[in-house]
């Protein structure tokens, strides 16, 4: 392992002295040091305002998403109601919404804001699950000897749920770094890790722009490996790392005409959340739209709706194409870890560094490689949706139990023929999920790519509706790509249901 | 809330006592959103808070940095900013499309910094030069680069405009064959990265508009009218001295304004020196001559934007 690294690094130091990559714009790792070194009295302040909007957003963020999550798992009412806004919150393409916040809000506000949307999911989805999978014979103990569903809450439920919880709060730990660094681009504050990246993109000196990139990280690696150790100390147990992509059910059987109003109440219920805060923040009509202020917007004779649809005749089709290669790589290479694991730790460094490395700091230097075609918004849209839909298949291949795979072996089948007979198969339920993680994630790929290097489909229209203050159209934008996400999300539920159901399977996390 | 927790970051680590915002008596408060991230382009702001100047006119003046994704007229709409600086042609956009309450009340620029710039190798010295290649510029600066283009009679489609994150290195590289940038900024950097910049401004090819335009919301203009005429004496004081010597005062902000912001300080003194020109009026900085107004008012006109005389407010700095 330490040789691979070390290997790795002396081959990253010969392609930056010799200047393979994009005529230099790749710095060796030597430059990279010694431009940190030369910088190092800049990080500190920059640093800690990061950690500072990262930490509170984490507090607020988990505390909401535990507190949620005991709510959605002592009522299947609640749980089926919130189903809008959670998939909602999951689905948001933060790009979206950070130039929202950052119309809305001040200061600090809007990293804490994204930090904490960054955490809720994950923590909210573990809660539940940790909750509803405590062992039944112990509620029954509680339940013999008198005690109510509270007691049973605090004496069992919440206590097996701490393990998944801890999990969750390594996850979201990187998650709420990189939301505070996001937001920092557009809060206009003087110090953060992403105001200093934004500052030093005039400088032409990409060795700073990996520095911070690289510091962003690190910072997001040591959140996560601190709550990697604690979980060890806690529960000497092991979870699963894969990052839940499902909201709580919340199903019994009801009757059709309740089913039907909690549906319908689901769907209502973020457009009333985005009507209250916007009454709530009380900021003038002309900045914050409400929903009808918008449809109002839509109707004006200002051709929106013909600029929309050109910018999403853009966007959609690249979408597509780059979920589909993203998984399609993910997938490949998943396959290939289970013929040979020494595959997942080489690639793991890589594919990590590519998921906390800000967009803003690679984009440049994909522009440089890749020129400013459809193939820079692919490579970009592939780096952000191959890792987490990695994860999540190669754990569902190795999920796989042993005695499935013997059968196979025991008749002599080839490697390849049980890959085909069983572990392919056995792997849908992890395909859906990890489908089900990319929608998101390559529509947020693709916005930025087209934000900051081809200037064309929606993430163009909003940067430029930010700089004619057209705010009508920075709603629109941002909504639309919400509802775009959430659309996408349930025709996979949709047909995840249908295929599971066929192969008598139920969903992965 | 935050603002505190602003603070307590300045103090704490910045150890920049100094950019607390002055305290005076009865002093009034008052939010100045800058345009951009902490560089010379606001130092004659800088020197008129360290100096004093704000409160000795009573004002308490909080300085709100900007950035790339700052758009400034945002805060004045929210309320967070009694005034700050524009790009004239997106504030009088808003004004006549969304019937936003904006009024220009003074220019910091005369003459628009923005500019075409290429490595003197490859040279764009005209706006003719630009077809058939590739042009970075900055979304907000579309529709300012659509006018001088307008203006030297090429349509759009014969070059390909692509956007710009400010960052240089795609030019240096030749990736791009010209890009938009503040003419008095770009070029420095592009030195230290071993190349030779050449640029010609827009204001020089028919965008006769000016930069930085001082922008408050009609409300503001009605009832802080005297903290208005205050804070815009206290800055051109700033900046009168600032200008007489523009490499004095630069190296003096290194641990204060320009703490963090991970550029030179010979960058922000070759800023300050190359935007002299363009910062100096007759009739003072600030200064909006008739004949500006109209030359604004015409090259807007090109662009579909209808400017009208209304739109900016001489009166304020009469009473200077």
């Amino acid at each position: 392992m330490a040789i691979r690294a070390i290997l790795a690094l002396a081959l990253w130091e010969l392609v930056g002295r010799l200047a393979l990559v994009a005529g230099g714009a790749l710095p060796a790792p030597s430059a990279i040091a010694i431009r940190f070194w030369a910088d190092r009295g800049d990080y500190p302040m920059h640093v800690w305002a990061t950690m500072q909007g990262a930490g509170i957003g984490f507090l607020i963020g988990n505390l909401v998403a535990v507190l949620a999550g005991v709510l959605f798992a002592v009522s299947p009412v609640a749980a089926r109601l919130a189903r809008g806004v959670n998939i909602a919150i999951f689905a948001l393409p933060a790009i979206a919404i950070a130039p929202i916040l950052t119309l809305m809000t001040t200061g600090m506000t809007p990293r804490v804001i994204l930090a904490a949307l960054g955490c809720y999911f994950v923590t909210m989805t573990a809660t539940v699950t940790g909750i509803t999978q405590a062992d039944a014979r112990m509620r029954d103990v509680i339940r013999a000897y008198g005690g109510g569903r509270l007691a049973s809450l605090r004496l069992v439920e919440l206590r097996s749920a701490v393990p998944q919880i801890l999990g969750a709060l390594r996850i979201a730990a990187p998650a709420a770094v990189l939301g505070s660094i996001l937001a920092e681009f557009g809060g206009g504050g003087r110090f953060g890790l992403g105001a200093y990246l934004i500052g030093s993109l005039g400088r032409a000196d990409p060795a700073r722009l990996w520095g911070i990139g690289l510091a962003a990280t690190v910072l997001a690696g040591v959140g996560y490996a601190v709550f990697a150790m604690i979980a060890a100390r806690v529960t000497a147990s092991t979870v699963a790392v894969t990052v839940a992509a499902t909201p709580p059910a919340g199903d019994a059987p009801r009757p059709l005409w309740q089913r039907a109003a909690l549906a319908a109440g689901s769907v209502l219920l973020p457009f009333a959340v985005w009507w209250g805060l916007i009454a709530a923040s009380g900021a003038p009509a002309m900045i914050a739209k409400t929903p009808m202020a918008l449809v109002d917007y839509l109707m004006l004779p200002n051709k929106a709706g013909e600029r929309i649809l050109d910018a999403l005749a853009q966007t959609l089709p690249i979408t597509a194409v780059g979920i589909a290669l993203g998984l399609g790589f993910a997938f490949a290479l998943a396959l290939g870890s289970v013929l040979r694991p020494g595959i997942v730790r080489a690639f793991m460094p890589v594919a990590l560094v590519t998921q906390t490395m800000p967009l803003v700091a690679l984009t440049p230097l994909l522009v440089l490689i890749f020129g400013r075609g459809p193939s820079v918004i692919l490579w970009i849209t592939v780096s952000v949706t191959f890792f987490p839909a990695f994860v999540t298949m190669a754990q569902g291949l190795q999920m796989v139990a042993r005695s499935a795979l013997d059968v196979p072996r025991a008749y002599g089948a080839s490697p390849w023929t049980v890959l085909r007979l069983v572990s392919i198969p056995a792997s849908a339920p992890y395909v859906f999920a990890a489908l089900r993680l990319a929608v998101p994630r390559a529509l947020l790929g693709v916005m930025t790519a087209e934000w900051l290097a081809t200037g064309t489909g929606l993430g163009n229209l909003l940067n430029q509706s930010r700089g004619y203050l057209d705010y009508g159209m920075i709603w629109t934008v941002a909504v639309l790509s919400v509802l775009l996400s959430v659309f996408f999300y349930q025709v996979v539920v949709w047909i995840e249901r249908r295929v599971l159901a066929r192969l008598g399977m139920t969903t992965a996390a | 809330m935050t603002l505190s927790l602003d603070r307590r970051l300045f103090l704490g680590l910045a150890g920049a006592a100094a950019l607390m915002p002055m305290r005076g008596r009865a002093a009034t408060p008052f939010a100045f959103q800058a345009s951009w991230i902490n560089d010379a382009e606001f130092a004659g702001y800088f020197l008129a808070a360290d100096n004093g100047y704000y409160t000795a006119e009573g004002l308490d003046l909080t300085y709100l940095s900007g950035g790339p994704d700052v758009i400034p007229e945002s805060t004045l709409i929210t309320g967070r900013a009694d005034l700050t600086l524009t790009t004239p042609d997106t504030t009088i956009k808003a004004i006549t499309e969304q019937g936003a309450p904006f009024k220009i009340i003074g220019a910091q620029y005369q003459k628009n910094p923005l500019g075409i710039v290429s490595l003197a190798k490859a040279p764009i010295n005209e706006p003719k030069d630009l077809i058939g290649k590739t042009l970075a510029v900055p979304p907000v600066n579309v529709i300012s680069v659509e006018a001088m283009l307008a203006a030297n009679g090429i349509t759009r489609n014969q070059l390909t405009i692509v956007p710009y994150a400010y960052d240089p290195t795609p030019l240096i590289r030749g990736e791009i064959d010209a890009s938009v940038d503040f003419t008095t900024n770009v070029p420095y950097t592009i030195k230290l990265a071993g190349e030779e910049a050449t640029s010609f401004l827009l204001y020089d090819h028919g965008y006769t508009v000016f930069n930085d335009t001082v922008v408050v919301t009609e409300d503001v203009l009605a009832s802080r009218r005297g903290e208005l005429v205050a804070f815009l004496r206290a800055s051109r004081k700033g900046w009168e001295e600032n200008l007489v010597d523009p490499a004095k005062y630069p190296p003096t902000w290194a641990d204060t304004w320009f703490a963090g912001t991970g550029r030179e300080i010979d960058n922000e003194v070759f800023f300050n020196t190359a935007q002299k020109p363009l910062i100096e009026a007759e009739g003072g900085i600030f200064a909006m001559s008739e004949d500006a107004i109209a030359a604004n008012i015409e090259a807007l006109a090109k662009v579909g934007i209808a400017a009208t005389r209304d739109h900016f407010d001489t009166t304020l700095l009469e009473e200077i």
